[in-house]
């Protein structure tokens, strides 16, 4: 049986991040291109390019999706958003024509995750871009289903290789019912313990009277 | 859910025995048993059944449906109509294993029931798996889960929910209006 002494935090996936869920936290370090609305005075020195104090205005920099988030805001122009290549209209087409052809794990490894996040910044082309995540996630779920409820016993690495971070879930969860399942088949499957009760530091009546 | 946990209470079921010894009512808090006299068939709950059996203290009848024609009729059905099948017990494969692994000397035919459960048991997982594949590439918000067993949905569960879930999220991006209230909350 699959039992952890902590529950990891799943990850957010829509428009909200889970603040305890180390996918989310990695996932805040994807960097995007951003062009700068206003000039950032005196900070001249995170810019190695140049040599100016100050970063002027319209320069093109690459930002973790943290910073953009904090930074963006739609009153006072500071700085705008640019697609990253996976979302632009180019690469929609091609998740458009077979989702399943894409290596999600190197184009992402959080495409599912990004692409929500990028729903934070004003662009016409939002909806189109929920709307491709979506019908992707759609589109590769019958694959993911089959490999990961088939793979009893065998390599699945070759399996996973091209999967995005949130799928690699699902078909850890797949494997894992599969597993248990045929483990019980088996006869190797007994009734454990629970961790909680095993760890339980309670003191017994039991202990105390001896 | 782990399937041994669904095994432990699939020996909640009741089945018939044939003792061999004799033995008042017992009263247990799950309900009274009993009483035991040499062959007279008793129902007792399985854990009981396989207990006695393995003190080679009775014999076990098979559940009615334990059988090799009523499982082809069974088999048959299930593989001609494309929605679930009404199955004979909601524990059939727990029931299955259980029995023909500890009692199999007193079910007659136990190899083809076996072969006959477990080829039940694959139609109707495979079933299981078109349908969630649909349900998803329709995008649907509810489905019924009629005529299936704890065993089955336990073997999907963990996948099926997850997916659910990230699917309910991703096409909640597709609509902005009901994103933009939920960060509202904070």
């Amino acid at each position: 049986m699959d039992t952890q002494s902590y529950m990891p935090v799943p990850p957010g996936i829509g428009m909200e991040e889970n603040f305890f869920s180390l996918d989310d936290i990695l996932l805040s370090h994807e960097r995007l291109p951003c062009r700068l609305q206003t000039t950032f005075p005196r900070l001249g020195f995170l810019e190695k390019s140049s040599d100016t104090q100050d970063i002027p205005e319209g320069t093109k920099m690459e930002m973790p999706l943290w910073l953009a988030k904090g930074l963006y805001e739609q009153k006072r122009r500071v700085l705008t958003v640019e697609l990253p290549k996976v979302y632009r209209e180019g690469w929609r087409t091609v998740f458009g024509a077979d989702p399943n052809v894409v290596d999600l794990h190197k184009m992402g490894p959080y495409y599912y995750g990004l692409g929500s996040q990028m729903l934070h910044f004003d662009s016409p082309e939002n909806p189109e871009v929920a709307q491709t995540i979506l019908q992707t996630f759609i589109g590769r779920f019958r694959r993911i289903m089959d490999s990961s409820q088939n793979a009893y016993d065998s390599d699945t690495s070759a399996l996973v290789e091209r999967l995005d971070c949130l799928e690699r879930a699902l078909f850890r969860a797949g494997q894992s019912g599969l597993n248990a399942f045929q483990r019980w088949e088996k006869g190797h499957a007994h009734l454990t313990a629970s961790n909680l009760v095993i760890n339980y530091r309670k003191r017994k009546l039991a202990d105390m009277n001896s | 859910m782990d399937p041994s946990e669904v095994e432990f209470l699939a020996e909640k079921e009741m089945v018939q025995i044939i003792p061999n010894f004799s033995l008042d009512k017992v009263y247990l808090i799950g309900g009274d048993l009993g009483p035991f006299n040499p062959g007279l068939p008793v129902q007792v709950p399985v854990w009981l059944a396989l207990n006695l059996k393995q003190r080679q203290k009775c014999r076990i009848v098979p559940p009615e449906w334990m059988d090799v024609q009523k499982l082809e009729e069974i088999r048959e059905q299930e593989r001609r109509e494309e929605t679930f099948t009404p199955i004979p017990s909601p524990y059939y494969m727990e029931l299955t294993k259980l029995l023909l692994n500890h009692a199999a000397d007193n079910i007659p035919k136990a190899d083809e029931i076996r072969t006959l459960v477990k080829d039940i048991w694959d139609t109707r997982i495979a079933k299981l798996r078109l349908s969630i594949d649909s349900f998803i590439s329709h995008q649907e918000a509810h489905a019924k889960l009629d005529n299936l067993t704890l065993m089955e949905i336990n073997t999907t569960r963990s996948f099926l929910l997850d997916s659910l879930n990230s699917m309910y999220k991703l096409r909640s991006n597709t609509q902005p209006g009901s994103a933009a209230e939920k960060t509202m909350d904070y």
